[in-house]
């Protein structure tokens, strides 16, 4: 498969911490991380405005609302310290981003490496914040969800590694009824909904479809878009584009992760084959409000001119196209559309058959079970703190962790794997060579960004590029470097394989 | 930016993979629900108010 990887802002509730004190309790919590890594981020290669239209936005839209929450007295903090990125020894990086412990999962080429490492990622977050408790005495719960109910949301971001040569117009046409849609089974599911500041009762499939307000922009903190253009490759830009997926939600369900990331690659691979989707939302930003909260999944008159669509007919139309271009072609792959087939055909049937796989069908029939056996309506102000509870990490008190633990929903990988995926990045993406240095090289490392890294060697700095490396296999260079014996052998190796 | 208005007409759909016995797929869990005592002794632990007084930074 592509190359992909994963970013989680994860929200959080600190004991006696306002709400403007939280981009200080963000950074002191990422810092508190007791694992091993570098801080060395190189921010300079780093270009969020630039926009995959073919220009550089002269500036990102930033949230009036939000900004009410910065402090006139708050000493401005230089970038470095309030991102506060830590790389880790399994390629990972982890940071800040404004108040927001985010985890990004180092370069994974398989789904199941991928799902270990944002499983990994939650790992990460909760030892960083049982330390700050620990130091601090002040109890931290940590939320891996999109909203605060508030008009507030925070992201948890894809990325897929795909061919400039593609046009963007057929990108977007062909990605379009697919990411409108997919929320029928990797929705993460909220109570209530957000309009443009107003809030109502209700249930709906997805935490980030309130927020989503223009159909494509490069921006992502304010007015965001469904299709976002940030061109950023953090590969060779001649040949390569980063979709950047900000769509998503984060999802509790690990299926849900795999699934959202399997099928988009999918559907990815279909448009760079120049498949087109047999159906065009005439709206497509209305078309993500509509489906996220028609649970009933009946045909909406959103997603098509006939109105004759539902969002699992679309979904459906996507899968039967994948399954005739890549059926049988591996394992992983048909690992995917099985799964895909068994949930659009049970949310067809009967929704509430998801429930072990689906995060909104499981959050909607605990919500619903808690309010027939407490007497309470459906729409009541309780209903969000359960759904927050839904998100809650902490094992004791967390309710999809209660059904992780009560083997009541499916498992994509393996407690093993999360474990390893923890120490040890994957095996074959350039994040091996990253984590490498990590783990060995520490204190000889000058500088860490996704696409290369510098180090100190022989009394200069060596670059290592590993921007060009971005879809190469590296099984075997990994091996070579886990036997190294020292610095000098390290760079030998990086040396034949920068001029292989 | 060029989005078609009109439906196409859906191709027929191919047979899609069969999901095998065992192995490779998720984890299934052996029951369609859970013993929910606990998840519901975990629900009434929940401060009713939380979702009210959860304040966050708007991220990304």
């Amino acid at each position: 498969m592509r190359m992909m990887g994963l970013e989680t802002e994860y929200g959080i509730a600190v004991e006696g911490c306002p709400v403007e004190e939280l981009l200080d309790a963000g950074m002191e919590i990422v810092r508190a991380y007791p694992g091993p890594h570098v801080a060395l981020w190189d921010y300079g290669p780093e270009s969020p405005r630039r926009d995959l239209r073919g220009f550089t936005a002269p500036m990102l839209a930033q949230d009036p609302e939000d900004a009410r929450y910065d402090r006139a007295d708050r000493p401005r903090t230089p970038v470095e310290v309030e991102r506060s990125d830590r790389v880790l020894a399994n390629g990972a990086r982890f940071y800040n981003d404004h108040g927001h412990p985010e985890y990004a999962t180092p370069e994974c080429r398989t789904v199941d490496d991928l799902v270990a490492h944002d499983r990994a990622g939650e790992g990460v977050v909760l030892a960083a914040a049982e330390a700050y408790e620990s130091a601090t005495g002040k109890h931290v719960r940590v939320y891996r969800n999109n909203t605060d109910f508030h008009g507030a949301t925070y992201g948890c971001h894809e990325s897929y590694l795909t061919r400039r040569c593609v046009p963007l117009a057929a990108l977007v046409e062909g990605l379009t009824p697919f990411l409108v849609t997919r929320q029928a089974f990797c929705g993460a599911g909220k109570a209530g909904i957000e309009d443009g500041g107003a809030a109502r009762p209700g249930f709906q499939m997805s935490q980030r479809a309130d927020f989503v307000v223009v159909p494509l922009s490069v921006d992502t903190l304010y007015n965001r878009p469904l299709f976002n253009t940030r061109d950023e490759p953090h590969a060779p830009a001649a040949e390569l584009v980063r979709l950047h997926v900000i769509l998503g939600d984060a999802n509790m369900s690990e299926w849900a992760t795999a699934m959202k990331a399997g099928t988009t690659s999918l559907a990815l691979e279909l448009v760079e084959q120049g498949w087109r989707p047999p159906v065009a939302p005439p709206d497509p930003v209305a078309a993500v409000k509509a489906v996220s909260r028609e649970i009933g999944l009946g045909p909406l008159g959103a997603l098509s001119a006939t109105g004759r669509w539902s969002a699992v007919d679309v979904q459906r139309s996507y899968l039967d196209a994948a399954a005739r271009a890549f059926g049988g072609r591996d394992a992983g792959t048909d690992r995917v559309l099985r799964e895909w087939t068994d949930v659009l055909d049970d949310l067809r049937a009967d929704p509430e058959s998801a429930f072990d796989r689906v995060d909104w069908v499981a959050k909607r029939s605990l919500l619903r079970q808690f309010a027939d056996e407490e007497g309470l309506d459906s729409v009541d102000p309780a209903m969000q703190s359960l759904d927050l509870a839904y998100h809650d990490l902490h094992p004791e008190h967390g309710l999809q962790v209660g059904l992780r633990q009560a083997g009541a929903v499916c498992q994509w990988v393996t407690e093993e794997a999360v474990t390893q995926a923890l120490a040890a990045p994957p095996a074959d993406t350039r994040a091996a060579i990253r984590g490498h240095f990590v783990r060995r090289h520490p204190a000889e490392l000058l500088s860490v960004c996704w696409s290369g890294l510098e180090v100190g060697y022989r009394g200069g700095r060596e670059r290592i590029d590993l921007g060009r490396l971005a879809q190469a296999d590296l099984t075997r260079w990994r091996e070579r470097l886990a036997r190294a014996v020292d610095l000098d052998e390290t760079m030998t190796i990086m040396s034949q394989l920068e001029g292989r | 930016m060029h989005i078609r208005l009109e439906d196409r007409t859906p191709r027929p759909a191919p047979p899609t993979p069969q999901r095998k016995e065992e192995g490779e797929g998720p984890t299934r869990p052996d029951v369609k629900r859970p013993d929910n005592s606990d998840l519901l002794r975990r629900m009434r632990r929940v401060d009713p108010d939380a979702a009210r007084r959860y304040r966050q930074r708007s991220g990304q």
